[in-house]
């Protein structure tokens, strides 16, 4: 057996109730042995070789943050790009500063293009906004150059526009680009289904093995940064198991790796719209045994409602979006009940994307009907994203004991976009209606969906507690969540959403020794410097791993 | 460049019998080299007797067609089919059942090599009311059967023929594309594929003790056509003339011109150059007068002077 380690800590948060704060934690062989002061550590000090370790003397010590919702793999392929974001970025390998005009963007695609000198790389960049970042055309592009191939890749993954040697590039036939009702050569827009005939070409250089795990790599870090210790993984596979599986434990298996992921794979495999749900319960079957020590997979699976939330696909009820469009479904409603009802039977936790309240509706009422054929408790039924809802809703999941693992950035960035153009400012402000959970006492956690939002849990924490929106009005004030309840989303309730709170989420004697190290107390600043607070690093399993300076 | 691949959109909601039309089409056909892109291709069970070869991602027939699973990415499933060699004469694609046709068909029938024929969609005579009322897919549902070019009214066989009367009154107050009845999935090919319609449809014989499971006229012109006035008669054509296709000369510039007409949706474009020059009609009602169009369309032609 190992010697005890004793971390000790301006404060430390343990996220217990029974024992809120303390001063010193014991670790040993990368467990909790146990929380609170010196004093009170004393019958195993005097007992065990021990010693004591003030490097965090300074610090403030909580539970390893823990992600439930992230895609590691869908990040890998956009953290090679160099982002131009109209909010701030934080990433591993670079901070990327807001930039919020035309001339800005102009004159930060040309910088990007000169450090690409000397190579013939292609230049994909990602967050293009037309609301901030105004006309950014075929010609715009060409100015910058005329030789490399430029490709704007707009925020919500919809449109991309290129210059004329991008065009060139893809290698596709004038005369079938040309037709296309999607494409628009003149301004060098390609959108919707006009941006899939770019996306062919591009895949080709984004998925390129060597960038892709160099995106891995950044993915990593990218967890790292925020304080995490424990993600989840949230609709396994992206693309394919085997090629994924053998990248992934390759990448993230390793001993300079501190965190791990719990990993829930999709009810149904990726483009698949229906499906035999008996041969999917024995498909997820055949993940078990896989486990290692980073990676493994739980009793979840992951089934789909509605479309995607920034891509405004998500299936609204009446009045529905200003513009008249409608929303899509991902799966077939009597299909998603048949498979919710294989894996219910089966036992699993069903984790379930809605991002609409019709999508909510739809995931609510066959959770009733499921309760009344077979009536489960401790089902942890959760309702992932919870984009738009209503108050009634959340009473319905309360009843239906389900939990809910919430997008609240989704009101940082959209909120004012989605009350001025999508459905205005009633159901706008009120998206991710977490007040109403904390008030119904419904466990919630707080995700990222990375790249949906910044990988940084104490900024989804800010969102939460502040409800500031993108200009820095506040959105509905009645739905901010106390600070409790949201550092809570992002250690010990999150852990419960992700059925893993027995060995994470807290500081308690038996638990794994995860910690994230503040420089900065919480509940000393004020609320809305949440985010600012700097972490110095974390310790995963007892070992300390501080950021990079 | 070679020519486009044309595409049929087959659409419909869950259950609404896509699956047995797509059997019956690779039955029927007989011969065009068929790629049949599905979903999931397992869901389709085709017969044991027409398979000649599978593996996990495609089955093939032994009439030369290919059965494909489409996987996460329709594009790359269709680039696939344009680099097999041969390429298939005609793409037959089954939509999922939550899938808006008309973004599919914006997707497919644009897709660098393709081009779209016909958007066929499948509506279950039993419960296609309940489900066009339905919480959660109504909109969809009825979105569906507006964008189709041709209906194709499934499962009559299990409901009264009072109550397919109904189904097929609502259907016009939904839709304005012509409903076909397609009991057991009997959509023709010939309805359902225009390629090569002209020596297809001319030269369609009921096989012996079969009837013949449509009518066809090929209408001849005395001389070149007045395009606008063409586009006029073509777009007050009967409605259960469901496909016209056919190349003529356009007498204002005297050079060739496509024709391509299916249920409502109408297009005449130009043509490289064309072999014979004629219109040929087809329709499921073995009644069909052709007699009436065919006076319409003499007026068309322009004689020279």
């Amino acid at each position: 057996m190992a010697e005890i380690t004793v971390f000790t800590a301006k404060k430390i948060h343990t996220m217990n109730p029974s024992l809120p704060h303390a001063s010193a934690v014991a670790v040993r062989d990368g467990r909790i042995i146990e929380v609170g002061s010196l004093e009170t550590l004393k019958p195993w000090l005097d007992q065990h070789a021990h010693h004591i370790d003030n490097r965090f003397a300074d610090h403030v010590i909580m539970p390893g943050f823990i992600d439930p919702h992230l895609h590691p793999t869908l990040g890998a392929i956009l953290l090679t790009c160099p982002f131009i974001t109209a909010m701030e970025w934080r990433l591993p390998d670079r901070i990327c500063p807001a930039v919020t005009s035309h001339e800005a963007y102009v004159t930060r695609l040309a910088e990007i293009e000169a450090e690409f000198a000397g190579t013939d790389d292609i230049l994909v960049t990602w967050g293009f906004h037309r609301i901030w970042h105004g006309d950014v055309n075929r010609a715009v592009l060409n100015a910058i150059s005329t030789t490399r191939p430029i490709f704007v890749w707009q925020r919500s993954f919809h449109e991309i526009i290129a210059n004329d040697a991008g065009i060139e590039w893809l290698g596709v036939a004038r005369a079938d680009l040309e037709r296309h009702p999607q494409i628009d050569l003149s301004t060098g827009r390609f959108f919707e289904t006009g941006m899939a005939v770019a996306a062919q070409s591009l895949n080709t250089v984004l998925m390129e093995p060597v960038r892709f795990r160099r995106g891995l790599e950044l993915v990593k870090q990218a967890v790292h940064l925020g304080g995490h210790t424990t993600i989840g993984e949230l609709a396994y596979p992206l693309l394919d198991d085997a090629r994924e599986w053998a990248l992934l434990s390759d990448t993230l298996e390793r001993d300079d790796v501190p965190f791990r992921m719990k990993i829930t794979p999709r009810a149904l495999g990726r483009g698949k719209f229906e499906g035999n749900a008996s041969e999917d319960v024995e498909r997820i079957k055949g993940f078990k045994g896989r486990d290692s020590h980073r990676l493994f997979f739980g009793n979840s699976v992951k089934l789909f409602t509605d479309g995607g939330f920034f891509a405004e696909l998500m299936q609204m009820m009446d009045p529905g979006f200003i513009d008249g469009h409608h929303g899509e479904w991902l799966m077939a409603p009597e299909q998603f009940e048949k498979h919710a009802r294989a894996f219910w039977l089966e036992g699993k936790q069903i984790h379930v994307h809605c991002t609409g309240d019709m999508g909510v509706e739809l995931a609510l009422d066959t959770l009733e009907k499921l309760q009344a054929e077979k009536p489960r408790f401790n089902h942890r039924f959760t309702i992932e994203h919870f984009g738009v809802s209503n108050p009634e809703q959340v009473r319905r999941i309360a009843d239906l004991g389900a939990i809910v693992s919430a997008n609240v950035y989704y009101l940082h960035e959209l909120g004012e976009a989605y009350w001025q153009k999508s459905i205005g400012f009633e159901r706008a402000s009120q998206m991710a209606r977490v007040g109403s959970l904390e008030r119904a006492g419904v466990t919630f956690a707080l995700h990222s969906d990375f790249t949906m939002a910044p990988a940084l849990p104490l900024n989804s924490a800010w969102v939460a507690v502040n409800r500031i929106a993108e200009s820095g009005a506040v959105l509905c004030a009645e739905e901010c969540v106390s600070l409790d309840a949201a550092m809570r989303a992002i250690t010990i309730d999150a852990a419960y959403v992700l059925a893993m709170e027995n060995e994470i989420g807290s500081i308690r004697a038996g638990k794994k020794a995860d910690f994230t190290i503040l420089e900065q107390d919480p509940w000393d600043v004020p609320l809305e410097k949440l985010r600012d607070i700097p972490i110095w690093g974390t310790v995963f399993e007892g070992t300390p791993f501080p950021h990079s300076k | 460049m070679s020519e486009r691949i044309p595409i049929t959109l087959l659409s419909g909601y869950l259950g609404s019998g896509k699956t047995t039309i797509v059997n019956h089409l690779l039955r029927a056909e007989k011969n065009l080299r068929l790629a049949v892109l599905v979903n999931d291709f397992g869901a389709v069970n085709i017969d044991a007797d027409l398979i000649e070869n599978s593996d996990a991602t495609s089955v093939e027939l032994t009439n030369g067609c290919v059965c494909c699973s489409i996987g996460d990415d329709l594009g790359a499933a269709l680039s696939a089919q344009r680099e097999r060699t041969p390429p298939p004469d005609a793409i037959l694609l089954e939509a999922s059942g939550v899938s808006e046709p008309a973004r599919i068909a914006r997707l497919a029938g644009h897709w660098p090599g393709f081009t779209l024929d016909a958007i066929i969609v499948a509506a279950d005579g039993e419960t296609v009311r309940q489900r066009a009322g339905d919480k959660f897919v109504s909109h969809l549902v009825q979105s569906q059967l507006r964008c189709a070019d041709i209906i194709a009214l499934t499962k009559t066989d299990l409901i009264s023929s009072q109550a397919s009367l109904h189904v097929q009154a609502w259907l016009r107050t939904v839709s304005p594309a012509p409903v076909v009845m397609a009991p057991d999935g009997a959509v023709p090919p010939e309805l359902a594929f225009s390629v090569n319609s002209g020596q297809r449809m001319a030269g369609a014989q009921p096989e012996d003790g079969q009837h013949p499971a449509f009518a066809t006229f090929t209408w001849t012109p005395s001389h070149p056509v007045d395009i606008a006035r063409l586009h006029a008669v073509l777009g007050n054509l009967h409605e259960d003339i469901h496909r016209v296709k056919g190349q003529l000369v356009d007498a204002r510039t005297g050079t060739p011109v496509l024709v391509q007409k299916v249920g409502q949706r109408c297009a005449i474009t130009n043509a490289s150059e064309a072999e014979q020059f004629c219109l040929v009609m087809i329709s499921v009602d073995l009644q069909m007068d052709f007699k009436r169009v065919a006076a319409d369309l003499d007026a068309c032609a322009v004689a020279p002077g």
